[in-house]
């Protein structure tokens, strides 16, 4: 068992707040990614719970049990830090040993333990290097064996890829998700990274300013992000955000930006008239159709499956579209081209920012 | 062309003054061993004799060895027994530059990770050294006295062990402050005491940075003379002590027998450089641990 709660947590750091008033629950065996810009406070809640900050408010509890005043190693968890934090003075096997010697295993179970585990995470052939003569990727598949080895029941992880490059990043993820799935741990994993998150997490919290913005699956934050800047944080291509108002029409409620004008689908029909932003993915985006939508295209961009079709909405951003098997030279750029928008798909967000 | 040609002279001006610097530098460690190799009739002979001629080994017999058929038997020496003195260094040097050395890294390292001095005090801290010895030497003796340190090599540990610790607190922390926390917390979620992350771990990390702090200590307390001066008295001699005991009664110094114990007082800071030559070079350039 291995279940962790926030309640009330908060961190200041001379007299800025770093967390505010966190509270939430991580189930046994889930694997959950604190997600946010930098400076959101992610990383200082995992630090709290690991037991490297004292929490200024507020509790933290494993399995039902007040953690505050234990100490980092009497709680049973497991860190890979972002730096991977390999003693650079000992080999690897002393590396991963480590943990194994501080509970005193007998040196004959502890080579068998770390033989298993180096082998697990495929570093066996470098057990008898040094830290500094690992590349990155291999460092931390290192920090990674180091954790695993002791058994914890609690994983934090702590943006352990983003010093890698894409293609590692992509290997070690995929990695982890592994390790997830055949340890059924607790696996906390802090990232500033959306796509890492949508692609590892069985439940997002996406936290801003030291506060919890939403929590959910990665389908539920991409369908459904709760205000706009969980919209505009997920996705890629992100989505078309388009400043604009509503106002009242003969049909119900109108959106209208600089670009276009459109008859807002039926359950924004009694949304109230002032400034808004209308939200849609472009894989939303359809071309063609009677939306009244019509827009210059500006750029388009291959991606191989799929081709993003870049429109010039009068706005920094641009708008785009996702169309399969398109090329470059199917349409003239310039052309003006007819759009819309799946009706359900559609979000409108008010002058704060806030889900309508 | 022209601008390698100035290059070219200003290099040849750079190399010019800092050979004459070198000269003047190296001249006394040069006349220092040249004397400790010249019978006594060129001790003080003008011109100036450079390389003694005809080499003698007599000083060094003399000094070191007490070998009477060398002696200078003009000169009366009120001590000779510089292996007791070099032992008396030894032991003291080595003990108070040690116990200096460990605690400036244990006081460095709350310092560093725990705040458990501010900036302020640790700023204190080195301001206590900057009271001159003297102004502490005579009332210090007077508790020395009553405390039965007097004369002791207890007395002469603990005086340079205090008074080096600051220095040992500032180096190390310079060097504990590069040591990123995060492999210290590694260690720690992994299971490691504060003790054991300290000992295992920051440590011999920073053993460079230890090993440069050790040696400049160990020429402050190998070499220190005023306080030895007064806290002993004739049961326990270090070697500078020593050094200045060479003294003619009627004819000034004793220079030969001078240098030689000199050169003897040398070489052993030369070796124990030389043997930490390694972590010196990068001990002085910070920054060692690799991220």
């Amino acid at each position: 068992m291995a279940r962790v709660e926030l309640i009330g947590l908060s961190k200041t750091f001379g007299g800025i707040a770093a967390v505010k008033n966190l509270s939430c629950a991580i189930e046994d065996g889930e694997f959950v990614v604190l997600v946010g810009p930098s400076g959101c406070g992610k990383t200082t809640t995992l630090r709290m719970i690991a037991g490297f900050e004292d929490p200024t408010a507020g509790q933290i509890l494993i399995d039902g049990r007040v953690v505050n005043d234990l100490e980092p190693r009497d709680r049973g968890l497991g860190m890979v830090f972002q730096t991977h934090a390999l003693f650079p003075h000992k080999t690897v096997r002393e590396n991963v040993e480590f943990g194994l010697r501080m509970k005193r295993m007998p040196a004959a179970e502890r080579a068998q333990r770390v033989l298993q585990v180096a082998d697990m995470v495929r570093i066996a052939h470098l057990l008898d290097k040094m830290p500094n003569q690992c590349s990155g990727g291999e460092a931390q598949r290192v920090a990674l064996a180091r954790t695993l080895v002791t058994q914890p029941t609690i994983f934090l992880l702590d943006e352990p890829l983003s010093s890698l490059d894409a293609k590692l990043r992509r290997e070690l993820r995929a990695e982890c998700d592994r390790l997830h799935q055949v340890l059924k741990r607790t696996f906390i994993y802090v990232t500033h990274d959306q796509e890492e998150a949508m692609t590892l997490a069985d439940r997002i919290i996406v936290m801003r300013s030291g506060e919890i913005i939403q929590t959910g699956s990665p389908m539920e934050i991409y369908s459904n992000p709760i205000n706009y800047f969980v919209a505009d944080f997920f996705g890629s291509p992100s989505m078309n955000l388009v400043a604009g108002e509503i106002v009242a029409g003969e049909n119900g409620a109108r959106f209208r930006s600089t670009a276009f004008e459109i008859v807002l689908p039926l359950k924004f029909r009694s949304a109230r008239a002032g400034a808004a932003t209308l939200g849609v993915r472009p894989e939303h985006v359809m071309l063609g159709g009677t939306d009244g939508i019509e827009l210059p295209v500006r750029l388009i961009e291959p991606l191989g499956r799929d081709t993003l079709i870049y429109f010039d909405a009068a706005s920094q951003r641009p708008f785009i579209a996702v169309s399969e098997g398109l090329s470059r030279t199917d349409i003239p750029l310039g052309t003006a081209v007819t759009l819309s928008l799946a009706p359900d798909r559609v979000h409108l967000f008010d002058a704060d920012g806030r889900r309508m | 062309m022209r601008r390698s040609h100035r290059r070219r002279i200003s290099a040849g001006v750079r190399y010019l003054l800092l050979s004459l610097w070198g000269i003047i530098a190296f001249f006394p460690i040069f006349w220092m061993i040249s004397t400790s190799f010249k019978p006594d009739t060129q001790w003080f002979a003008w011109p100036p004799v450079y390389f003694p001629h005809p080499l003698t080994l007599a000083n060094y017999l003399n000094v070191w060895f007490g070998a009477e058929e060398y002696a200078a038997t003009q000169y009366a020496i009120s001590s000779q027994k510089p292996l007791v003195s070099l032992l008396n260094s030894s032991i003291i040097a080595g003990i108070s530059t040690l116990l200096s050395v460990l605690f400036g890294a244990v006081l460095a390292y709350g310092v560093s990770r725990h705040r458990i001095l501010s900036e302020t005090r640790m700023f204190q801290l080195l301001i206590l050294r900057m009271i001159p010895p003297i102004v502490i030497v005579a009332p210090l003796s007077l508790y020395y006295s009553a405390l039965g340190l007097l004369d002791s090599r207890t007395g002469l540990v603990l005086i340079y062990f205090l008074t080096t610790l600051p220095y040992a607190v500032w180096m190390t922390k310079s060097f504990i402050d590069e040591v990123p926390r995060e492999i210290e917390q590694a260690a720690e979620i992994l299971g490691a005491s504060r003790w054991r992350t300290l000992f295992e771990i920051v440590l011999p990390l920073i053993r460079s940075g230890l090993v440069a702090t050790f040696l400049f200590i160990l020429i402050l307390t190998w070499s220190e003379y005023l306080l030895a001066l007064i806290l002993t008295k004739t049961d326990v001699t270090t070697l500078p002590i020593e050094l200045s005991k060479y003294q003619g009664t009627t004819e000034g110094r004793v220079y030969g027998r001078q240098a030689a114990l000199a050169v003897g007082i040398t070489i052993p800071l030369m070796i124990v450089g030389l043997i930490i030559r390694k972590h010196l070079a990068r001990g002085f350039s910070f920054g060692m641990v690799r991220r």
